[in-house]
């Protein structure tokens, strides 16, 4: 065991370090684990590459973790994969569980980063020749799984699935890239657009204008009337929180699994993972009528599966040199930095730098734990901070995240506002928020596998015969809208009775 | 109320006001030399890929030699040339690689001619490992082999990402078929994929039958036992022999250099007619703003061939696998505007 | 039979035109559902809002229009100037940092509704450390480029 010789001390506190600036970076809405792993990247030049690894997981880790934090108590995503988290952790922070919520949050954060990181240790190869079995095809069939919870999770099936195109559409302006294979051409706009609108909207400033700007924008027009609710928001007990683990270990198990394998698909975007385990929650799960409303049950889908992305995420990353999802494409810099190739041989080449990044990676998921499970009860009394003073602090930091999302582009703080206004304008006019934000973060990826799959199929029967996975895939997205037919019929039914009795 | 409005305003303005104060200080520093913070856009939105890691190699030595704050954005093409555009003054510099003209010469949205719209600064380094590969158990042993099936009527299926530095080898060898199996060019398809990993997963998938892919990215899979379905085999590397000879020659992970010398012309043959090979190597360098100082693209030229003499540049490329290639930008421009002509041709024979 | 299956489900996509492929089919889809949601909400909608039954959306209800338009304009300032004055001293960040301050301090004014002395000097102070503090870190710390 050669690698123990290289964790010092100084190692473990470069791990503990990143995941403490990591939950800041995650915690602060607009700024992205990817982005404080890409602003660290530099340093590890100097660090060496086993101290700049520990530095990079323990960020990448914690910017993940972090990302629940806004999410929570703000209504903002902090990460765009903790978008699920909004669903159920927000209406439960307004009832004055803020800090309860947290609490199911980073227990099944650090159980999610655990199991992943026990996968990535166990069966990285093995999974890595198994994710190459997912091609076009399979992969458009997941994205489409994915955006089947739309119609379960709509209040009314119509609206939201409208709202969910409306979300695909919108994803599709700007250019068919051709980093994607496209043909590099725009669509959806109109010429005097393209210098702004090539690359079409980003996703991290289109969230955080839909949930943050357009929040402040609803309250704003209300007169922000601070005192009364945040009173109402003092937080109450946080006791009991592991009982609402009662019963729900097929939930945190099911959804660490869906959280690694999407992790796993290369192009699969990070937040398709929390989608997808939310949307397996609600539909497997025996009592799914209260997600969207405050269930403990969605964060533990949500979180769960958005930690153990990052297990998941370095699979194909060190068994087949490919990143997994944004982040690890930027920490994939940290090797080519030091010389080191990733590939299919990188593991059996560089056994010690292996285990030094599993020992980082369990670490960080320790620490991140303990940090933030006893800041909680701190970090949750942000939603006591007058509104006068916390919405001008949030709005400015929206704007160094949009800024800085893509290196310094000033469109993607116009995007801010423009999709704040819009978010505020659906909101008003009956529209869905939800479905139309997973229309609009699986979109782009829908087109390129739907359209990649028949360009070199030629014929709509691929999807159905490519291969037994695909068959697999089908059943469950016919599972999936079977169920939401069924459940929204039956709320009907009910809704009908209580007008009746 | 205790405090009107106007004293609002007035301290809203004021703090506008100082700030523009300030600003024409700023500006009154010499002009014709680089001055306050500079920032280097490149075409690259990747942190993890050859152009940021050219680009911050390059970037590091000019701000210490320059004694300047200078920093590297990952902004992507587009918005790369946007940025450039708006900065006359020097703070605002482009590094990229061949796609800058290439994208120009196959029409991709959004490219103009560099040559006419921009000043060309100097030439800098080349990634040598633009590649092309097979699966281990391929029916093709070489690159002549490839061409003669094509000519024989067989379809090859090659996989590559449309429009730049993936596509022009593909042009290449579809334009060398035209040239010695007259007709028989368009048994030669085009596969368009986007990233390194689709390519690599429609290989798998019996897709294609030859994908563009890079030294550094493959070179571990080449190294896979057959029986391996992720196994593959280099058939040609773009790069010119002479820029594989200057290669460390230990090469990259376990190929050596002589083992890469295996692809390349003379023994990797693309021709152009006349006695001509094809080659590509894959240059990067600066482009600036049109209106920018002269001075300023002296002062860049000088300070990095002071750079390139003092040599220890050369080592941290060479360690990243890059080729050092230090060209002053009058040279540059020439240089890259040949090549782009060269491209050129290929590209209207096979249209 | 089958083959008229395999002709009917065979598609045939010509890359140069792939673009619109898929936006295609979502307009048509987008247009589908549109046509549903008029005829079975809108149009019941509209005609209840013409009995006196509903009020339409933002038009129909009360808002704070001082704070609504007041928010959009500040905000819509914040991001013009901010490029603008963070143009005279480039890549620095001083326009973000210059700008945050006095778009702090004027929404927290608009959002206060009790102008104490106490107040005022929280937003004061407010306005001027955290952008300060934002700007430090990200700018000098982590030489993250801003406007």
């Amino acid at each position: 065991m050669d690698f123990l010789s290289l964790l010092d001390i100084s190692f473990f506190l470069l791990v503990a370090f990143g995941a403490l600036v990591g939950i800041i970076f995650g915690a602060i809405p607009g700024m992205t684990a990817t982005m404080a792993v890409a602003v660290c990247l530099p340093l590890t030049y100097a660090l060496g590459l086993n101290h700049g690894l520990a530095l990079l997981l323990g960020l990448y880790v914690g910017g993940i973790s972090g990302g629940m934090v806004p999410a929570v108590l703000l209504n903002i995503p902090g990460t765009p994969s903790s978008i699920t988290t909004t669903f159920d952790g927000y209406p439960m922070a307004q009832k004055g569980e803020g800090e309860r919520a947290l609490r199911v949050c980073v227990i099944a954060s650090v159980i999610g980063g655990l199991v992943s990181a026990a996968i990535l240790f166990l069966f990285a190869p093995l999974l890595a020749d198994f994710s190459i079995k997912f091609s076009y095809v399979e992969k458009f069939l997941i994205i489409l799984l994915a955006l089947s919870v739309i119609a379960s999770l709509s209040s009314n099936m119509l609206i939201g699935i409208f709202s969910g195109v409306l979300g695909i559409w919108l994803s599709l302006i700007g250019d068919y890239s051709t980093t994607d294979g496209g043909n590099g051409k725009t669509r959806l706009m109109f010429d005097f657009m393209e210098p702004y609108l090539f690359e079409g909207f980003s996703l991290l400033p289109v969230l955080i204008g839909i949930f943050g700007i357009s929040t402040i924008l609803l309250e704003a027009e209300k007169g922000v009337r601070s005192e009364l609710s945040s009173s109402r928001m003092v937080i109450g007990k946080a006791a009991g929180v592991l009982s609402l683990f009662k019963g729900r270990l097929t939930n945190l198990v099911r959804s660490s699994f869906i959280g690694t394998f999407v992790g796993m698909l290369p192009g699969v975007g990070g937040s398709a993972a929390s989608v997808l385990a939310y949307t397996q929650e609600k539909n497997l799960a025996r009592d799914s009528s209260q997600m969207g409303k405050g269930a403990p049950q969605g964060l533990i889908a949500s979180e769960s599966a958005n930690n153990a992305l990052t297990g998941g995420a370095l699979i194909p990353l060190l068994s087949l040199g490919i990143p997994g999802d944004s982040t690890t494409a930027v920490l994939i810099g940290a090797f080519t930095l030091q010389g080191i190739q990733v590939g299919p041989l990188f593991i059996p080449e560089n056994a010690d730098t292996w285990y030094v990044m599993i020992v980082a990676l369990v670490f960080a998921n320790f620490v991140m734990f303990f940090l933030m499970f006893f800041a909680i009860k701190h970090i949750a009394k942000v939603v006591m901070v007058p509104k006068h003073i916390l919405y001008p602090i949030i709005v400015m930091m929206c704007v160094v995240g949009a800024y800085a999302i893509n290196y310094g582009i000033m469109f993607d703080v116009w995007t801010l506002l423009i999709f704040g206004v819009f978010g505020w304008l659906i909101q008003k006019i009956g529209l869905e928020v939800a479905p139309l934000i997973i229309g609009f973060i699986l979109g782009s990826q829908a087109e390129v596998y739907f359209v990649k799959s028949l360009e070199s199929a030629g014929t709509l029967s691929t999807f159905f015969t490519k291969s037994p996975i695909a068959v697999v895939l089908w059943l469950l997205i016919l599972a999936s809208v079977v169920f939401s037919v069924v459940m929204s019929l039956k709320s009907r039914a009910k809704g009908r009775q209580e007008v009746l009795s | 109320m205790t405090i009107s409005k106007k004293t609002l305003a007035t301290v809203g303005s004021a703090v506008v006001l100082a700030s523009m104060t300030l600003g024409t200080g700023a500006a009154m520093a010499q002009a014709g030399e680089l001055r306050g913070n500079i920032r280097v856009v490149i075409g690259s939105t990747s942190t993890g890929a050859d152009t940021y890691q050219n680009s911050s190699i390059v970037t590091d030595a000019l701000a210490e030699k320059l004694d300047l704050n200078m920093k590297v954005d990952a902004v992507g093409a587009s918005s790369a040339f946007r940025t450039l555009d708006r900065d006359s003054r020097g703070n605002t510099l482009m590094i990229f690689h061949d796609y800058a003209y290439l994208g120009y010469l196959y029409g991709v949205e959004g490219f103009s001619d560099i040559f006419e719209k921009y000043t060309i600064g100097p030439t800098v380094s080349i990634n040598p490992g633009n590649a092309y590969l097979v699966p281990k158990d391929s029916p093709y042993e070489t690159l002549d082999d490839i061409i003669a099936a094509v000519g024989d009527g067989e379809t090859v299926r090659v996989a590559i990402q449309p429009g730049g530095v993936s596509e022009i080898g593909f042009s290449a060898l579809k334009n060398a078929i035209a040239i010695e199996h007259p007709g028989q060019e368009d048994n030669l398809v085009a596969v368009n994929t986007g990233s390194q990993s689709d390519k690599n997963q429609q290989l798998f998938d019996d897709q294609v039958d030859v994908i563009n892919g890079s030294v550094q990215a493959n070179e571990q899979y080449t190294r896979l036992p057959e029986d391996d379905q992720k196994a593959m085999r280099f058939v040609w590397l773009t790069a010119s022999q002479d820029t594989i000879e200057q290669a460390p020659e230990e090469g990259l992970g376990q190929t050596s250099r002589e083992q890469l010398l295996e692809y390349v012309e003379p023994n990797a043959n693309v021709t152009m007619g006349d006695d001509e090979n094809f080659t590509f190597d894959k240059e990067f360098f600066f482009i600036y703003n049109k209106d920018m100082d002269p001075g300023i693209v002296e002062q860049i030229d000088e300070a990095l061939a002071e750079i390139y003499e003092e040599g220890e540049i050369q080592e941290t490329l060479k360690a990243s696998f890059f080729t050092p290639n230090f060209r002053p930008s009058g040279e540059a421009s020439e240089h890259l505007q040949e090549k782009m002509a060269r491209y050129q041709e290929i590209i209207d024979n096979i249209k | 039979m089958e083959s008229d299956l395999s002709n009917l489900l065979s598609v045939s996509v010509d890359f140069e035109t792939s673009h619109l492929f898929f936006p295609t089919i979502i307009n048509w889809v987008m247009a589908g559902l549109f046509l549903v949601i008029l005829v079975t909400k809108l149009i019941p909608f509209l005609a209840a809002v013409k009995r006196g039954e509903r009020t339409l959306p933002i038009l129909g209800e009360s808002m704070d229009t001082r704070r609504f338009f007041g928010t959009l304009v500040l905000i819509v300032a914040y991001f013009y100037l901010m490029v603008v004055v963070g143009d005279l001293f480039p890549y620095t960040g001083y326009g973000f940092l210059f700008v945050s301050m006095a778009f702090v301090l004027l929404m927290s004014l608009l959002y206060l509704h009790e102008w104490t002395k106490k107040a005022l000097a929280i937003v004061a102070v407010n306005a001027v450390v955290a952008p300060s503090l934002a700007w430090f870190v990200l700018a000098k710390l982590f030489t993250i480029t801003l406007p």
